[in-house]
């Protein structure tokens, strides 16, 4: 028995026969926690979820929660039997039914829940749906589908709620407005959860912890400062586009030498033997800006992303490396003038493969 | 959700295998001996019944393509007078079915007949039936056939323009295609697989047209089938004629499908779909439209509905002779008691099938729903043939009594005959109302805790409700207008409207068929108006 709140344990995820996600393993430890998935599209993520709310089966492995077998290679508890919700990323509210019967319909399920039960008032304020409670599905957009869907889900107050790309369809003014009001809501229902998403900084924001899907693996699972600061693989840095790998010799115990932009100090992640040669995460926030310098790289490109400038500056030898500037730096570069970089260039953590 | 062999799997598996037998006894009774009557027909009538088959359905699918085409062609492009009235008047035809039209016409047009009266009112005594043309044996099968079933063309293409995008036709304009051009190079072949599935249907019912054909005694496979049967009482023979008209029908679904090929013609209804402006038509144009529409209109509607109307009145001791409330209520009791039963079995069914996900079970579906392509009297045959197989072999040998009479000659047999026959229009009209369900509200009521069971009833059966209703009504519509099946498995001296007029036609009296006839004709057209929203499909659900 797992001692944890929910555990997924060597699981192979298939749809359908054919295998998604193999050999996943992972934990929740704590009721309430929230936990999000990250990867690419078609890549796996809604087959997980599907597979814990019981909607697929497993060839393999076990999934528990709350101390008790969900699922294995013999056991299969029935959906309707686990008291999980899963909100669906497409429309799959009731069609003949209203807004508020859909959310309604939902709160059936643990009618006899005392303690911290949540009303239909507060998830209606909460994901701001009042206006289209007498509506029917098709007549209102799917981002508003798309809450009422979450309100049916977090109004059933389940054990484990599963939230598929819970607000791919919310316009981008009010994602960030639903996505504290949701993780409030979360916390105060202890409610745990599990996300997923291809929105990094929306995975970022509300997980206690992230898992990275690639190549039909779980690549990556730790917390959000983690897998951001110290991607785990290649794969990872490259779907999260943290920056690019250049390659470097390590020269002491906090010292690595570039052909292009001489030596660069910081704290390694991971000690290597010096001399090795290794390929460095250049992050874009790594490198400054300083006319005065006499490291100078060509300006390609320039681009405009609001509160700063994104430049690609090629080096001697063509690699292209991205440097964020302040939008509000009064000197702007145009393509093919040069761009001086501060020396001695230090970064904080070094992350190398 | 995972064990295959749960109640839904077993009870679909039961409707599915019940609906089947039939199918099944046509094609292994072919392997039986028969009668010499076979040797005998196969020297002298089979080619002929094969003849006049053909003749009869390549008439019948032109005829009809042009008028069914051609008049949801101008009701769906043009505004004209009464272009709305039309929209749904030209299905009213669908109340007529082809033995009343044939009558009809054999009363107007012959010796004496109503059109001899006309003109002697007119014109005074004179020797007119010479001059008056005589639209019987093949002609008058194939008029009477046409007018009644064009219909089908009419709906499936009137339904197919209309969801074509005006983009589609502003296209052809940016082309520099003429109107004739348009509608020859892009709005026909666009509509090509609406027009097809609604000639497959013409193609299915002239195949198996009964009525019509025995009553101008043209000798097609289907009264080959009736005739071997009740003349020679060679039901191993009727079985064989049926096999090679399952075999014809068969050839033009494949056929159908073959010429289809690859090619697409669905058009993406997200983003893109701009709806169609009807064009106002003036002067000359105008008036051939309407004058086109109201034709169709009269001939397939109101010709018959007069001629019948005209004899009531003109006899009116038949309306007195006539037990009607007896008739409205066997007609009644048949309609409600087997739409009650193909709807219960077809919920179940098709739940079954959506729940389950298994592919021999959705083939097995796929097979029983070929009942409708399979004429009613091949079906009445096949149903005897089977009950009394049973009776012979099985039950008797293991000691109980005779089933013969619980199924042959009383209710119980009509019903389930009419089950294997209407099985696939309740169970395509569920299915159609089940696909606009997304799967993932069944896994979204699961997932809120609700049973199968709980799930069926709270989410599907309400929203299936107007489907359900539109279902009922066309099964009633189809059973009302029945007549192969109903003649011979009807229990002693239980009538409906259909058998009725059958059996006075049959006997020359046509004016006395005429009160029935015209029954039948205003309670169909009664549940047609009330539905022709939906046959049009002018409503989603």
């Amino acid at each position: 028995m797992s001692k944890n709140f929910f555990e997924v344990k060597n699981v192979d995820f298939s749809v359908g026969g054919k295998t998604k996600v193999k050999n996943v393993s992972f934990v929740i430890e704590k009721e309430g926690d929230i936990v999000c998935l990250l990867g690419p599209s078609g890549i796996g993520k809604t087959t997980i979820l599907r597979t814990i709310a019981g909607l697929e089966k497993i060839s393999g492995g076990s999934i528990f929660l709350n101390g008790k077998q969900l699922s294995s290679e013999n056991i299969n508890i029935e959906p309707e039997d686990r008291n999980i919700s899963l909100a669906f990323q497409d429309n799959s509210l009731f069609p003949h039914y209203t807004v508020e019967k859909n959310i309604l319909l939902g709160s059936e399920r643990n009618r006899e829940k005392k303690e911290n039960k949540i009303s239909l008032k507060e998830i209606v304020d909460l994901l701001d749906i009042f206006h289209i409670l007498n509506k029917y599905p098709h007549q209102i957009s799917a981002g508003e589908a798309q809450r009422v869907s979450l309100a049916r889900s977090l109004i059933t107050q389940p054990d484990l709620l599963l939230l598929d790309e819970p607000l791919s369809n919310v316009d981008q003014s009010f994602k960030e407005e639903i996505q504290v009001r949701l993780k409030k809501i979360l916390n105060k229902l202890k409610i745990t959860t599990i996300i997923v998403t291809h929105d990094s900084y929306e995975a970022f924001y509300l997980g206690s912890k992230c898992g990275i899907i690639l190549n039909q693996e779980l690549k990556q699972f730790d917390d959000p400062y983690k897998v951001y600061h110290f991607p785990n693989s290649v794969e990872v840095v490259n779907f999260l586009n943290r920056g690019i790998l250049i390659p470097a010799k390590v020269t002491g115990k906090n010292t690595l030498e570039n052909w292009d932009l001489g030596t660069i100090e910081g704290n390694f992640i991971k000690q290597y033997p010096k001399g090795s040669n290794v390929q460095l995460l250049l992050q874009p926030e790594d490198l400054e800006h300083d006319d005065k310098s006499n490291l100078k790289l060509e300006v390609v490109d320039r681009k405009f992303r609001g509160t700063n400038f994104i430049y690609t500056l090629k080096t001697s030898s063509n690699t292209l490396i991205p440097v964020f500037v302040h939008s509000h730096h009064i000197h702007q570069h145009e393509i093919d003038e040069k761009f001086g970089i501060k020396r001695p260039i230090h970064i904080d953590h070094i992350v190398c493969f | 959700m995972f064990r295959i062999l749960n109640i839904w799997f077993l009870s679909s598996f039961l409707v599915s295998i019940f609906v089947i037998i039939p199918i099944l006894t046509v094609f292994l009774s072919f392997f039986e001996n028969t009668s010499d009557y076979y040797e005998l027909l196969k020297n002298t009538f089979l080619i002929e019944y094969i003849f006049n088959s053909s003749i009869l359905l390549i008439s019948v699918l032109v005829l009809t393509f042009i008028i069914g085409t051609g008049s949801a062609y101008l009701v769906s492009f043009y505004e004209f007078p009464f272009s709305n009235f039309f929209k749904w008047a030209l299905i009213l035809s669908f109340a007529v079915p082809p033995y009343i039209y044939a009558y009809s016409l054999t009363a107007f047009f012959e010796n004496y007949g109503t059109a001899y009266t006309i003109l002697k009112n007119i014109f005074g005594d004179g020797n007119y039936n010479r001059s008056i043309p005589k639209f019987d044996g093949m002609l008058g099968a194939i008029l009477s056939i046409s007018f009644s079933l064009y219909a089908y063309v009419y709906i499936l293409a009137r339904a197919s323009f209309l969801y074509q995008s005006q983009n589609l036709i502003d296209l052809g304009k940016n082309i520099g295609f003429s109107k004739f051009q348009s509608f020859y190079k892009i709005i026909l072949p666009a509509a090509r697989p609406a027009i097809v599935a609604g000639l497959s249907l013409v193609a299915m019912e002239t195949l198996a047209e009964f009525g019509a054909v025995d009553f101008f005694s043209i000798n097609t496979l289907t009264t080959g089938i009736y005739n071997s049967w009740i003349a020679f009482d060679d039901l191993a023979f009727a079985n064989r004629i049926s096999f090679f008209l399952l075999l014809f029908i068969f050839a033009l679904f494949i056929l159908e499908n073959l010429s289809r090929k690859n090619a697409k013609y669905h058009f993406n209804a997200k983003g893109g779909f701009k709806q169609k402006e009807k064009n106002k038509l003036f002067g000359k144009k105008s008036f051939f439209a309407f004058a086109f529409c109201f034709l169709i209109f009269f001939l397939s509607f109101l010709f018959p509905l007069s001629q019948m109307l005209y004899w009531t009145v003109k006899f009116p001791e038949n309306l007195f002779d006539l037990k009607i409330l007896e008739l409205l209520i066997n007609t009644l009791y048949l309609v409600s008691l087997s739409s009650l039963i193909l709807i219960i079995f077809s919920l179940i069914s098709n739940y079954g099938n959506r729940v389950s996900k298994n592919k021999a079970l959705n083939f097995m579906s796929t097979l029983s729903i070929s009942g409708y392509a399979i004429p009613g009297v091949i079906l009445a045959i096949a149903f005897i043939t089977f009950i009394a197989w049973l009776d012979e072999s099985v039950i008797k040998t293991l000691g109980f009594l005779s089933i013969k009479k619980l199924f042959i000659g009383s209710i119980l047999g009509l019903v389930l005959v009419y089950f294997v026959r209407f099985y696939s229009l309740a169970f395509n009209g569920i299915k159609s109302g089940y696909e606009k369900i997304n799967i993932s509200v069944d896994e979204s009521a699961y997932l809120l805790g609700y049973s199968k069971r709980k799930t069926f009833m709270n989410i599907h059966i309400p929203f299936l409700r107007n489907s359900l209703l539109f279902i009922i009504i066309l099964i009633s519509l189809e059973i009302i207008r029945e007549l192969p099946i109903t003649l011979i498995l009807r229990p002693f001296n239980f009538e409906t409207f259909a058998t009725t007029a059958y059996i006075s036609a049959s006997e020359d009296l046509l004016e006395a068929a005429a009160v029935p006839a015209l029954f039948l004709i205003l309670i169909a057209s009664f549940f047609i108006i009330i539905t022709s929203k939906y046959i049009l499909r002018e409503t989603n659900e």
